[in-house]
């Protein structure tokens, strides 16, 4: 057993720990504050390679593998939520689900202007009445000869208000439901009909742009569907598979830094006549921080590694989502209780994390879901298939 | 035209925490990071590079530990890298005098060069030694702390000349100089780019993607003397504390007037 990192993902930690330091951290109070989304930063990404991070080299990826990517999601997750979620939504599920089931022309067509950052990609899954409840969502695609038109609206689509590629989840046979009835599509901005609606207003990653997408009659090529016809849900649902690994590297991220700021303030902030870390309810705090931390870490580069090694991994990628975005919440409170009521001051980057944190229990499948997700896991390996 | 860069290392200042009172460094993260002013250096090469043909060739300042800063170099946009291996067990740190003989050697087995950058000073021994003795071993023209680095060619039988800003008594200054010649660039001159990804994932999976020279192929290895012996370590002493003025606003300004009178007439 070998937990060192290669020396190409220790030269890419260091790499994107610079680049963050100097591009996003100055950034990431201001985004928050006026609620924009930092396309500075995703060109800036873009021209070093990172947004097709680990994709292979011949799509116009990094070839860093998904290790590189967790790397990078923790990276920005400890300076940035708001970063880290456009560059999750772009990479892992956008791009990532064309990855996954897309055709050698589909990848070249999309796949190679999403890895190099020419494009922004979303991945648009969610419905007013289709949430947790994926196979429930309304979106219609009608073949017509050569082509598909789809009808209907879909909600909270990260990226979706200037995604250049979008992949999309539709109904094509309701008698059949999720297993043969729902198909992917890939839609490109442009397509006659498909319009950005409402923005949401949201508590935290204020620098991320949540929109509704409506499709009106919009057209598209029978080439552009993706995988096939049918298998839209299984084909979604790999890719969030990898979306929730990587965001509970994101959530790692997040983790470490309420950690270090922890640290930092019990080591100046004095009470009592003595710093805060001289005091032992803040010591168990810390204590209590860095040991979930750890297991965070050794929880989301071993399914990295499986990832890597192409060995499945669904239902450990449930528990990094959970776990992950538990842990950091968990330590992000800490955090805010360490520094009392300056935590709770905008002066201080506590207060925008705290806000940040609390999304990840929702997107990517609720806690709920991947609770789920974990136990039918473990009940099919025993013999009992769960009933949602 | 061939540029070659002189870099070196230095544990990664955020890893490291100074402990005056004990006497002590204490490393907490044992990590090596490019020494700023080369990496400024580096920069400075490599931007020559973007608008000629330049070629770059990265070497180290000495053996070094391992051979990262050179990778660091290919990813960023280095054309070539040599790591220098020694077969001296235990080997004394050699310093920049006699480093400076082999380095020299180190180019002309390199095929020679138009232009030879490196920092002006390291961050952790302050020592700019090396870019000077280096030029005084080559027989080059030599300019010492840089901002900002340009060459230009003169004509084709004149060969070209090497533009440096420099910083002279508040003012800046361009000085010339023809090549080849040897150049040091001050830390914080430059903006050094970020590696290109795609390049950092190759040179680092590609073993070979750095040559290995040993210092005995250049010198005679035997005969090299170190001018440097270490004979012990301290903490240079506590800062003492400033004065601080009070009175009125024109009290004040008297007093702090006379206090820098009397250090200029010191």
């Amino acid at each position: 057993m070998d937990f060192t990192f290669a020396p190409e993902h220790v030269a890419l930690r260091r790499m994107i720990r610079e680049f963050a330091k100097n591009e996003v951290a100055p950034i990431a109070a201001e985004i928050d504050r006026e609620g924009r989304v930092p396309f500075e930063t995703l060109k800036k990404l873009a021209q070093i390679g990172l947004l097709g991070v680990c994709f292979p080299q011949k799509y116009g990826g990094m070839g860093a593998g998904e290790t590189g990517y967790c790397i990078l999601m923790e990276e920005l997750g400890r300076i940035c939520t708001s970063t880290a979620t456009n560059v999750g939504a772009h990479i892992g599920i956008g791009a990532m689900s064309i990855y996954l089931d897309g055709t050698e022309e589909q990848k070249q067509k999309y796949l190679m202007p999403l890895a190099r950052g020419a494009k922004i990609g979303a991945f648009v899954l969610t419905e007013a009445d289709a949430g947790s409840d994926a196979a429930a969502i309304r979106t219609r695609a009608v073949r017509d000869g050569n082509e598909w038109i789809i009808n209907g609206t879909k909600t909270f689509n990260t990226n979706g208000s200037f995604a250049e590629i979008v992949t999309v989840m539709t109904v094509t046979d309701p008698t059949l439901g999720a297993h043969g009835g729902m198909t992917a599509f890939i839609v490109e901005a442009g397509t006659p009909g498909f319009k950005v609606g409402t923005h949401e207003n949201k508590m935290g990653i204020r620098g991320s742009s949540t929109a509704e997408l409506v499709f009106e009659d919009v057209r598209v090529p029978h080439e552009n569907v993706l995988g096939k016809v049918g298998e839209g849900f299984i084909s979604f649902m790999k890719t969030l598979d990898m979306g929730r690994l990587t965001l509970g590297a994101a959530c790692l991220g997040g983790a470490e830094a309420a950690l270090e700021a922890s640290i930092h303030w019990a080591k100046t902030r004095k009470q009592f006549g003595a710093p805060l870390a001289h005091k032992q309810s803040v010591q168990w705090m810390i204590a209590d921080m860095a040991t979930e931390i750890e297991a965070l870490r050794s929880l989301v580069y071993r399914v990295a590694w499986m990832v890597d090694t192409g060995q499945s991994f669904t239902q450990l990628a449930a528990m990094c989502k959970m776990y992950g975005s538990e842990v950091a919440s968990r330590a992000i409170d800490t955090a805010l209780q360490i520094h009392g009521g300056l935590g709770y001051s905008r002066d201080y980057p506590v207060e925008r994390n705290f806000r940040d944190a609390r999304i990840a229990e929702i997107f990517e499948g609720t806690n709920e879901i991947q609770r789920i997700v974990i136990a039918s896991n473990i009940f099919r390996q025993h013999g009992v298939r769960i009933r949602p | 035209m061939q540029i070659v860069v002189i870099l070196g290392q230095v544990l990664d200042p955020s890893g490291i925490v100074v402990k005056g009172k004990a006497g002590r460094i204490f490393v907490n993260r044992e990590e090596y990071v490019l020494q700023p002013a080369d990496k400024c250096a580096l920069e400075a090469a490599l931007r020559i590079k973007d608008t000629t043909n330049a070629k770059v060739m990265a070497l180290p300042r000495g053996p070094l530990p391992n051979d990262d800063v050179l990778r660091q170099a290919l990813a960023m946009g280095a054309d070539r890298a040599v790591y220098l291996t020694t077969r001296r067990v235990a080997n004394p740190p050699y310093g920049d005098a006699v480093m400076a003989d082999v380095l020299a050697a180190a180019v002309e087995k390199l095929g020679g060069a138009d232009l030879l950058l490196t920092g002006a000073t390291t961050l952790d021994t302050g020592q700019g030694q090396l870019g000077p003795r280096l030029a005084e071993a080559l027989g080059w023209p030599q300019i010492v702390g840089a901002w900002q680095v340009a060459s230009r060619r003169v004509s084709e039988s004149a060969g070209g000349r090497v533009e440096a800003v420099l910083q002279r008594a508040g003012n800046y200054v361009t000085v010339e100089a023809d090549l080849p010649a040897v150049v040091t660039v001050l830390p914080g001159a430059l903006k050094p780019r970020y590696p290109d990804g795609v390049r950092l994932i190759n040179v680092y999976r590609a073993e070979d993607a750095v040559e290995r020279w040993d210092v005995s192929d250049l010198v005679d290895e035997a005969s090299l003397q170190p001018l440097l012996e270490k004979r012990g370590q301290d903490f240079p002493p506590e800062r003492e504390l400033g004065v601080r003025l009070s009175g009125t606003p024109e009290e004040m300004a008297q007093a702090l007037a006379d206090a820098l009178r009397e250090r200029v007439s010191r």
